[in-house]
């Protein structure tokens, strides 16, 4: 394990590298730039942009523009907010806890519905509750998240007045009570929307996994029901699903974007909505060198999984 | 014996008794909240974004909350006539505050009210004023704009109550100068401005308020201060919670559920989800901004013919737009400067919906239908472009998409294409689209050169129709030069008849303010203007 | 156990054709929207602006009075083809480089699967408005910005059933008995991939048709007055509470569509039973 470690994070240094690259590219190559705003006023002149280019360096070359910030990078210097001229980590770091607040408690909520509705679906396939958790699964699926959180915003806020609409916190910072009560919403739609897909996968992979040759000759053996399903089959089955879940999760650590922005959640998707609207682009390449860097270490996690769940993968995953 | 029938019914019986357990335990939470009505004690605004700095001179949105914390010389109150603030009054030629200087230059003295401190306790003084013009003025600071400091050659503090600003030339728009307020020269001086976060997150001010705290991502609650110079018990609301909320449902939704009382700018289509709200009240007011559809002469050279210009705008039925899609929210307007300026006229020539006019003027400019597919042509090249307008905005969709139909009556092709805020900005800039569906918001102090002069073409300015008439660009010139006000308001009158006749672009409505607010608000005025509806926020009260 | 499974796959079997016949029937209706909608897609009636479902209306209409039956009969022509070829795309791409990537394991196995974590860590935003503002949007483009938007999971899921699946010992008999690393790959352990495949792709069907309607934000979807079920949906949040089938039918369809690829794969699977 230390040795796939080492491989892999000798394996991250050229991903990183190449991620980064593109992202600038990319980046760059979007129509506008952090002076954009500035033409909004019209008395603005070419002059005027033209000095704020040269000051900040967005003159030169873009291979050195590229290599200054890779070196500042590395060094640990991650530059000042074109928006705000605030340091660009503490823009980030401020930010994270929230977003990770909400991807936890989504994915723990998530995983508990998911599999429930995936084994149940899966030992009891085209039984009723298979059927209605199919057709609500999929209701869930097309229902596209801003429109769910506006609907339980209008449901749970306006109408029954239960919960708060939006907002991290009430006024003050609120205690814990208040926090739980702002998460439910934001959290509930987004755990809803991964269990309407995990279980899903759960479903299919389990029922696969119970029609395998062991899986008979074990019951065969006598071994009881529960142990069968919760030790073996789930056991097996879970592959696929924790495949999609790292992956879910690794994607949301650049922040459930439409989530995020329908409840007003002050996380990093906010935050990088609003860089990228405004071409913000030291804010931007920081948070793209974290989102690979999830990428990268959870899908680290995954393999390392693997192993555990089906010990004949162990050997040399990479 | 299938393998489903052995499990599930102790798992669903489980799951059940799991539901259960839920929500017996969600029930003693699940009493309505008790959402605390506007008070004296607290008002909440739900505010469409967060904002990037408090520093008002290098803010790139809105001043809203800036407003109540820093006050500038003057500002302008919701008639947009530009009012005494800190200076004791506005000076003009009448009263001598201003002084044409024989070299081309002129001279603006300040009088500043006495007895204004800033919220540390220190006094405001010119030095402050003196202060801020050479700060503007220093290269390494970057603020949104220099307009006009970069004009000013020096400033004179002869005493603390008084500041002259040496102008090297005329500049008319003088009385907004310092509508941002000043600086306060003791907290930054010899400072790096754009690094000051102390200041620029919680900057010193002489207003009603000050920020108590600031949430990132969340809000920015204000506080006001003890001892406000207006003295009068003002202000009377203690508290003022500024919510960042970005998604307009989101928006909506707080007020309806009684979480945020008032917000700003309520997009028209939007207005039947609060008008039944009870507790609130929609502020109607008539604002300084313009909705038009910009021709760019250069990219469709159709466009350099007027015939075609006023085809295209006999072609829309802009009553029927108004009437339907905004619902009669706004009103028609038929040039740039909107009937709240001082300087602004009806009589021009206007183009009134009437297709076969349209028809009529195309044929003749040459542009007919030889193919017989409902599109007119030209040597060979179709009469089409595309119509470029900001994605995300449900009314100027639909606006777009009706007036692609009308124009496509009397045989033009249209496409449209949506894009982001920035990318329309870059392409504005630029003048790189065919026509663009877009608004406008005037300054208080009708400047046109910029849009209409035929030097003014980009980069040099914002003349995105690439419009050159010799005798527009010499009116426009003369009413930047011109101080004395009924010679200036004869000069722009004369431009905007000539604007009209060359229809350059096609205006289409007056970008009308909806403000919502708590019904038993005392002392909302509302402004038209950029200065933002919180310009009179030490007046405010809330009533029984 | 053989009476049992006999009863279970029957009626799965009809579901999953009746699934199919309701696919078919929607990409028929769509291919023939020109000439069965009962009104010109892009006729505007101003005076008749949102109105209730009604004999001559049957779905209503929308925010410019245009009539929603047939906005919905054009907007399943790109909505249908950018969902589901865009998920053949993204499970064609996604499978092959799962499968070499599981079965090779190794320099190519790594190799591959950096390029996948690559290919997830660039966000898709950035990456759409550049694509914008460099191309003209259209429907094959969606589909390939789409598709390539979504290979990356089905990747990660037929690796990881590989890894697992060639461990087994049918692999190593079929090694012995000579059979070639193609062969392997596709015979003898494709079908262990399969259920995840096809979650993976049903899945990827409701997404993309929603990930269409958020393109058009970036002017790389369709374009009004273009209509897709996803752009219809998202103008229809301004009205949500007080025209609701503005949302409902349009929502209706993704949802009959997304449900209809669900039960065809899962009679597909049954099959296999």
């Amino acid at each position: 394990m230390p040795r796939l470690l080492v491989q892999r994070l000798l394996q991250a240094i050229p991903l990183l590298l190449i991620v980064s690259l593109l992202v600038f590219a990319l980046i760059h190559a979007a129509p506008g730039g952090p002076l954009t705003l500035y033409l909004s006023n019209p008395n603005v002149r070419p002059a005027d942009i033209e000095r704020l280019r040269r000051a900040l360096g967005l003159d030169q070359p873009l291979w050195q523009q590229y290599l200054a910030w890779l070196c500042a990078f590395v060094r640990g210097d991650w530059g000042y907010s074109y928006a705000d001229g605030r340091p660009v980590l503490d823009r980030l770091l401020e930010r994270l806890p929230a977003t990770l607040e909400l991807i936890a408690t989504s994915m723990a909520l998530g995983a508990l519905v998911a599999l429930p509705l995936g084994i149940v679906g899966a030992v009891r396939r085209h039984g009723w509750f298979d059927r209605l958790t199919t057709v609500l699964s999929f209701a869930g699926i097309s229902l596209p998240v801003f429109w769910f959180g506006l609907l339980l915003q209008l449901v749970f806020a306006v109408t029954l007045g239960w919960l708060p609409s939006s907002g991290r916190s009430g006024m003050g910072g609120g205690g814990f009570v208040d926090r739980v009560e702002h998460l439910v919403l934001p959290a509930g739609v987004l755990a809803l929307v991964h269990a309407a897909a995990w279980s899903r996968y759960l479903r299919a992979s389990m029922s696969q996994v119970l029609r395998q040759p062991f899986m008979i000759a074990a019951r065969a053996r006598g071994v009881p029901d529960r142990t069968l399903w919760l030790r073996h089959a789930l056991r097996n089955a879970l592959i696929p699903v924790l495949t999609v879940v790292l992956l879910d999760a690794a994607i949301m650590v650049s922040g459930a974007v439409v989530t995020e922005s329908v409840f007003a959640w002050p996380g990093v998707g906010s935050l990088f909505t609003e860089s990228l609207a405004r071409r913000d682009y030291t804010v931007l390449m920081a948070f793209l060198m974290l989102s690979s860097c999830a990428v990268v270490a959870l899908g680290l996690v995954a393999d390392l999984l693997y192993g555990r769940l089906d010990p004949r993968v162990g050997g040399d995953p990479s | 014996m299938s393998v489903k029938a052995l499990v599930s019914r102790p798992v669903i019986r489980r799951l059940s008794a799991l539901a259960a357990i839920v929500l017996a335990a969600a029930g003693p939470a699940c009493a309505r909240r008790q959402a605390a009505g506007p008070s004296n004690d607290l008002l909440v605004v739900a505010y469409d974004r967060e904002p990037d700095t408090l520093n008002r001179f290098s803010t790139h949105i809105l001043e809203d909350i800036e407003t109540c914390i820093v006050e500038g010389l003057t500002t302008t109150d919701d008639k947009m006539n530009v009012v005494p603030l800190l200076a004791s009054e506005v000076p003009t030629l009448e009263n001598g505050g201003v002084r044409l200087r024989a070299d081309g230059g002129m001279d603006v003295w300040w009088k500043l009210r006495p007895g204004v401190a800033w919220h540390d306790g220190k006094p405001f003084t010119s030095a402050d004023v003196k202060f801020t013009v050479e700060a503007l003025n220093n290269p390494s600071y970057k603020p949104e704009s220099t307009d006009g400091f970069d004009r000013i050659a020096s400033v004179e503090t002869p005493d603390p109550l008084t500041a002259i600003v040496h102008y090297r030339e005329v500049y008319a728009p003088y009385a907004i100068q310092f509508v941002r307020g000043c600086f306060p020269r003791h907290v930054l001086a010899g400072r790096d401005i754009d690094r000051a976060t102390d200041y620029n997150r919680n900057p010193l001010g002489t207003g009603p308020y000050r920020v108590a705290q600031w949430r990132t991502g969340e809000h920015i609650l204000l506080e006001r201060v003890p001892n406000y110079w207006r003295g009068g018990g003002m202000p009377r609301i203690k508290r003022i919670l500024f919510k960042f909320l970005a998604n307009t449902n989101t928006r909506i939704n707080q007020l309806r559920s009684g979480e945020a009382h008032l917000t700003a700018l309520l997009p028209w289509d939007k207005l039947r989800d609060v008008e039944q709200v009870p507790g609130l009240v929609v502020h109607r007011m008539m604002g300084n901004a313009y909705e038009h559809i910009t021709l760019n002469q250069k990219s469709v050279p159709a466009f350099a013919d007027v015939r075609v210009r006023r085809a295209l705008a006999h072609a829309v039925d802009r009553r029927m737009l108004t009437r339907t899609i905004l619902n009669d929210l706004a009103p028609v307007i038929d040039g740039p400067i909107q009937p709240l300026s001082w300087a602004y006229t009806d009589q021009v020539r206007r183009y009134d919906y009437d297709p076969g006019r349209a028809r009529a003027l195309l044929d003749e400019a040459g542009w007919r239908d030889t193919g017989r597919d409902g599109i007119r042509e030209r040597d060979g090249r179709k009469l089409a472009f595309t119509l470029i307008t900001q994605a995300g905005f449900t009314i100027r969709e639909n606006i777009a998409q009706a007036v692609q139909r009308q124009w496509r009556e009397v045989g033009a092709d249209v496409r449209i294409q949506l894009q982001d805020g920035t990318t329309i900005s870059a392409r504005w800039f630029e003048g790189r689209f065919d026509a663009m569906l877009h608004w406008w918001q005037m300054p208080s102090d009708p400047e046109m050169t910029l849009f209409f002069a035929a030097d003014r073409v980009p980069p040099a300015g914002r003349n995105i129709n690439y419009l050159r008439d010799e005798a527009l660009t010499q009116v426009l010139y003369a009413s930047d030069r011109t101080v004395d006000l009924v010679e200036r308001r004869r000069l722009l009158q004369e431009a905007q008849r000539r604007i009209a006749e060359l229809a350059p672009e096609i205006p289409l409505y007056n970008i009308t303010r909806l403000d919502v607010v708590p019904a038993r608000l005392r002392n909302f005025r509302g402004n038209p203007t950029n200065t933002g509806i919180f310009w009179n926020v030490h007046e405010w009260e809330i009533g029984r | 156990m053989s009476t049992p499974r006999v009863r279970r796959v029957r009626p799965q079997r009809a579901a999953g054709r009746v699934a199919a016949a309701l696919l078919l029937a929607l990409i028929v209706l769509a291919a023939a929207a020109p000439a069965i909608a009962p009104y010109a897609p892009e006729a505007l009636d101003l005076a008749h602006r949102r109105a209730a479902p009604s004999p001559g209306h049957w779905f209503g209409t929308d925010e410019l009075g245009r009539d929603l039956l047939t906005r919905v009969l054009f907007g399943a022509r790109v909505t249908l083809a950018v969902g589901l070829l865009s998920a053949l795309v993204a499970a064609g791409v996604g499978v092959t480089v799962g499968a070499v990537s599981g079965y090779a394991g190794g320099f190519l196995d790594s190799a591959l699967m950096r390029f996948t974590d690559a290919m997830l860590a660039i966000p898709r935003l950035p990456l759409l408005m550049i694509a914008s503002a460099v191309v003209d949007p259209s429907v094959p483009l969606l589909i390939l910005i789409v598709g390539l938007a979504g290979w990356m999971e089905s990747a990660r899921l037929v690796r990881a059933e590989y890894l697992t699946l060639k461990e087994r010992e049918f692999v190593a008999a079929a090694h012995a008995a000579g059979a070639r690393s193609a062969r392997i790959i596709v015979r003898h352990l494709l079908p262990g991939a399969v259920p995840s495949i096809v979650v993976s792709m049903t899945l990827a069907v409701g997404r993309g048709m929603l990930l269409e309607s958020a393109l058009s934000f970036f002017g790389v979807g369709v374009q009004p007055p273009t209509p897709s079920w996803g752009n219809m949906l998202y103008q229809a949040q301004t009205t949500m509470t007080s025209e609701p089938w503005l949302a409902l039918f349009p929502g209706l369809f993704i949802f009959l569509t997304a449900l209809a690829v669900n039960l065809i794969g899962d009679g597909l699977t049954a099959g296999d039973e």
